[in-house]
């Protein structure tokens, strides 16, 4: 086949320059790697986690009653707007995991293992359905507690005693937080189990679900609202109204802001890569000038040039979406493996859509074509005058601006640094893109790193801020001299004090009891808590307002996510609680800021006492503050107290050290800390290539100078350190900048994850190990950039460089 | 060897001998061009009139820092004047703009440069082709042939799949020669073609074009070489920008 000359041209250039194309291929396939991994994790997570979480079918609401038997599901399955109904019941127990150390257990009352409609969950390992006075546990729950199928269990219910109990399998229920994430274990049972725990097998709360799964929250409100008032009519007595956000697993939220934050600093990458691209089109159109001048004085139209160079770009583009597209897909398989293991789910599929490729392909091949257009059309415009009689010099060249003189004035040091440190900014243009593009890729690895400091600072503030060593929730509540005395006695015991907590829900018309929550509780609760004024336990920043004073009546202070709850509200405002079926109006005395606390509400313990309808004033939570604070005294002081207490046959929900905190929310962070360095090694790499080739190019473009430099006496070395020390200038410069511009996606990052997990931004703080370790690492980098171009310069010959054209 | 030429170019077209005027193929009327130096202007033309008729092989001549390749730019088009007019084979080139140029170059006229200019990564016969690409000349089949036979009437038709790099100084300048007949155009403009070749290769390549100019070629060429007077037609001497000598064709028309 005949192929035009002009073609032949194109390829040969392209494997003459095949260091420098590759570079090219390199930059913009690393891009996509980065861009398609996230996209390609993101298209998987999104749909599995929906199609694990609707999989179980989940309730549209829960409704707590005081039974739910089968008159009940068979009415409320005709009421209008309701597709199904089911019964349950949620027993809050405990399960000891070492000596003296308990942790909750939430056990899900399953009436028939093998005919749950609603908030399905499947069989996992082991026995199915659980037999008679066993347990199943959540596949994560296992885990987290490290037992094993067969193991004996030391399980204690509300009102039965402490018993022993097999586990005789597990089951993966997606429709929950992970277990370890919660701190919490997830036990499933059957009715007669849980008599035999102690209990009684009355079913009490009703899951629904509304006709048409309406993503309209409002909708679902409207309609369980509806079947509530009628169950009320027909004489029963509703509790509290659960109703999660639809069709959303509990963390789907998080994992779609933290997800597409990854995706917008990727796609920063595969922009920085195409003008990296340009640059390095624009290298080599500067060292192909001439024969671009040649061409069209032998009759080649600018579009035919532009349309050469635009051929190379698509060539190298597909060459790197060819390479990039498949190893991001399989690194986007793997990150979403790793997140749904985090988020419990299991992937059912791992394909990545179509449209993910046919995304990542256009992209790269259309960025880099859009961006090099620019110096393309710029070069192929010159006229071939211009182009024969560029010698070099142009109208932009050094000694033409102010900043120019002043460089040209320094004096005293060595004289090849201060060549080098002038080199520097000749082309300008090309300076600021190195610069732009390591300064985002360091901005980018110090963002990740402040972040986890941030974190971490965050943590400890939030550990900080308790000055209490455990928090104890009773089952019931107990009369507080009894249950203080009690506890006061224990040895170890330096103080303690009565901090009682209540459910709590927004005031409704209706006088119904709905909250924002999931099955566990733990997600969009609101709490009324009891909080001795003069109290030393609990430090919280007041935002507006003030803290608790000793004689207020019907004063409230909310923490910033109890003031979610209550659009706009600022302190004076009088807002409507539901605490116990019965309203109470109180006045917001102040506006305070917790760390990693839910939702609460704080009064004083003469206000909570009238929430309560108490007279003789009583406990169902306590604070307590230890002689010493490590954890090997704290749980010996927890097992002694919970002796005394049963003694006085006082039975305790959970026991909730102070540390626990620390450990609860600290691993899920890390993933997402990984991914951002993850991308920051992205952009470093491109980063790195946008150094190298603008090396190359500056030693292009001079290779003339070295070889007058060379022929006045200068040696090998002298041009190998001239060229490396323009390198360490450059990647210091950048050092500078990556330092101010990590500053902004920090407050970003910071705002998302403190937002995620309390409402408020984590603490800025710049990491100097982020400053310290990108300072080795860019140095290294920038030698080792430089030093090829660098070599390359120093090997011609006199001669060679001469004739360079 | 004059009247040889002269005859030469006579050509009948349909049987009619071309009317004078036409035979003339180039013509400059008041020709000038300033460059901006340094933020004062520099006149490198001063009212150029000149005239070429077809066939004539013509030198220019004169110092470095004449003028002599601002004036084939300003032919060629590769330079726009500053004022005055530019009629190549009756175009008025000057009226051109950069696309219109190029395609335009692209047919009507051979460019020979001094450092040869072969794209150093197209094989001798591939460079010789491009023009004809570019301008779309000849079908695809045609292009090969033909670039083999320029290649040979230039006399290195065995060098034709080799890189430029391979070929000595003579025999790269016979094939930007060849490339600058590849789209049979009127006008060879040639800027010191011989500057980089040794005294025998440079009379070989001025026989060349001798020889094109005899075929009925216009060539126009900016040259140091005095020894190789005898096979120009005509010489115009330029000196600060003006022509001091030959500015009319002698044997006018």
């Amino acid at each position: 086949m005949d192929i035009s000359p002009r073609w032949k041209k194109l390829w040969r250039d392209l494997l003459v320059a095949r260091g420098r194309m590759g570079m090219m291929v390199l930059a913009i396939a690393v891009s996509i790697f980065g861009v398609g991994t996230i996209l390609s994790a993101y298209t998987i997570l999104t749909r599995e986690i929906s199609r694990n979480y609707l999989g179980t079918n989940p309730a549209s609401a829960f409704i707590e009653l005081d039974r739910v038997d089968d008159t009940v599901i068979n009415t409320v399955r005709q009421q209008p707007g309701i597709a199904d109904a089911e019964a349950t019941s949620w027993v809050v127990a405990r399960v000891k995991v070492k000596p003296d150390q308990w942790m909750t257990l939430l056990l899900f009352v399953v009436k028939d293992f093998n005919a749950t409609r609603i908030d399905k969950f499947l069989p996992e390992s082991g026995q199915w359905p659980a037999p008679q006075n066993t347990i199943m546990l959540e596949r994560e729950a296992l885990k987290l507690i490290k037992a094993n199928i067969g193991d004996l269990l030391t399980v204690q219910t509300p009102n039965g005693p402490s018993q022993s109990i097999k586990i005789s399998g597990t089951v993966h229920d997606p429709g929950l937080a992970p277990a370890w994430q919660e701190q919490m274990v997830y036990g499933y049972i059957t009715p007669a189990t849980l008599t035999w725990l102690g209990e009684s097998d009355t079913l009490h709360i009703l899951k629904v679900v509304v006709k048409d799964q309406p993503l309209d929250v409002n909708r679902i409100d409207a309609t369980v609202g509806n079947l509530a008032k009628t169950l009320k009519n027909q004489g029963y007595t509703v509790g509290e109204i659960r109703i999660p956000p639809p069709d959303m697993h509990p963390h789907q939220g998080q994992m779609n802001a933290i997800m597409l934050l990854l995706l917008s600093f990727s796609l920063m990458a595969l922009i920085l890569s195409a003008i990296l691209t340009a640059t390095m089109i624009s290298g080599l159109l500067a060292q192909q000038i001439r024969q671009i001048g040649i061409m069209k004085a032998i009759g080649a139209r600018s579009s035919q040039i532009t349309g050469q160079y635009l051929v190379l770009i698509f060539i190298l583009g597909f060459m790197a979406v060819w390479i990039g597209l498949p190893l991001g897909m399989a690194a986007g398989r793997g990150l979403a493996g790793m997140v749904a293991q985090l988020l419990n789910f299991t992937l059912y599929s791992q394909d990545v859509p179509v449209w993910v490729s046919l995304v990542l392909l256009l992209m790269g091949i259309l960025v880099p074509l859009l961006v090099a257009l620019i110096p393309i059309r710029r070069t192929t415009r010159i006229t071939v005058r211009e182009i024969l009689n560029d010698y070099g010099t142009s109208r932009e060249s050094f000694g033409s601006r102010g900043f120019d003189g002043w460089l040209s004035k320094i004096r005293g040091v060595d004289n090849t640094l201060i060549l080098a440190l002038r080199n520097t900014f000749r082309r300008r243009g090309r300076l600021l893109l190195t610069l732009g593009l390591l300064a985002a890729a360091g901005g980018m690895f110090m963002t990740g790193i402040n972040v986890k400091s941030g974190w971490e600072r965050f943590l400890a503030d939030g550990v900080a801020s308790r000055h209490y060593d455990l928090e104890i929730r009773l089952n019931s509540p107990q009369p507080e001299k009894v249950v203080l005395s009690t506890i006061a006695g224990v040895p170890g015991v330096q103080k303690v004090e009565s901090w009682n907590l209540l459910p709590a829900a927004v005031y409704r018309p209706d006088g119904l009891d709905i909250v924002r929550t999931y099955p566990d509780g733990g997600h969009g609760s609101l709490m009324l808590r009891s909080a001795p004024p003069e109290s030393q336990m609990l430090e919280s920043p007041v935002l507006g307002g003030r803290w608790l004073q000793t004689g207020d009546a019907d004063v409230v202070v909310l923490n910033q996510l109890a003031a979610r709850f209550f659009p706009n509200v600022s302190v004076g405002d009088t807002i409507r609680l539901m605490v116990n079926g019965r309203t109470h109006s109180y006045q917001v005395a102040g506006l305070v800021q917790q760390i990693m606390t839910p939702a609460a509400a704080y009064v004083t313990p003469t206000t909570f006492g009238d929430a309560l309808e108490d007279t003789n004033p009583s406990t169902n939570c306590v604070r307590i503050v230890m002689n010493a604070h490590d954890a090997q005294t704290i749980n010996a002081v927890t097992g002694e107290i919970g002796r005394a207490l049963a003694t006085k046959d006082i039975r305790v929900k959970a026991f909730i050290p102070n540390t626990l905190l620390e450990g609860a929310s600290d691993a899920h962070i890390y993933v997402f800390i990984f991914a951002l360095i993850f991308m920051a090694v992205i952009m470093a790499v491109v980063g790195a290539l946008g150094l190298m080739s603008s090396m190359g190019t500056s030693v292009i473009e001079r290779t003339r100078e070295f070889g007058v430099m060379r022929a006045v006496g200068a040696k090998s070395r002298t041009v190998l350190r001239n060229v490396i020390s323009e390198g360490i200038f450059i990647s210091l410069m950048s050092w500078f900048i990556a330092v101010v511009v990590s500053i902004p996606p920090t407050l970003v990052v910071n705002n998302l994850i403190g937002g995620l997990f309390s409402g408020i931004p984590l603490t800025l703080i710049v990491s100097p190990m982020s400053l310290g370790v990108w300072l080795l690492i860019i140095l290294v980098g920038s030698i080792a950039a430089s030093a090829y171009p660098a070599w390359q310069a120093s090997r011609l010959t006199i001669r060679e460089t001469l004739a360079y054209v | 060897m004059l009247a040889q030429i002269q005859t030469h170019h006579r050509i009948l077209i349909n049987g009619k001998p071309l009317p004078v005027r036409q035979s003339r193929l180039i013509e400059l009327n008041s020709v000038t061009k300033a460059y901006e130096v340094a933020k004062s202007k520099f006149m490198a033309l001063k009212g150029i009139d000149m005239r070429v008729d077809e066939g004539e092989f013509v030198a220019v001549v004169g110092k470095s820092g004449s003028g002599k390749s601002t004036l084939i730019n300003v032919i060629t088009g590769i330079d726009s004047p500053t004022s005055g007019e530019v009629y190549v084979a009756s175009t008025p080139v000057h009226t051109l703009n950069q696309e219109q140029l190029a395609v335009w170059r692209g047919k009507k006229i051979g460019i020979v440069f001094q450092f040869f200019q072969l794209l150093p990564t197209l094989t001798v016969a591939e460079n010789v082709v491009l023009p004809m690409d570019f301008c779309n000349v000849f079908s695809p089949r045609e292009r090969r042939k033909r670039a083999i036979a320029l290649l040979e009437k230039v006399g290195i038709a065995e060098q034709a799949d080799k890189l430029p790099a391979a070929l000595s100084g003579g025999q790269q300048q016979r094939a930007a020669i060849a490339r600058a007949l590849a789209n049979d155009p009127p006008l060879i403009v040639a800027d010191e073609p011989t500057g980089n070749l040794d005294s025998q290769t440079s009379e070989a390549v001025i026989q060349l074009f001798a020889n094109l100019a005899a075929e009925g070629k216009t060539v126009v060429m900016v040259t140091h070489e005095r020894d190789l007077s005898r096979y120009f037609t005509r010489s115009i001497l330029l000196s600060d920008g003006v022509i001091v000598q030959g500015e009319e064709s002698q044997n006018g028309h």
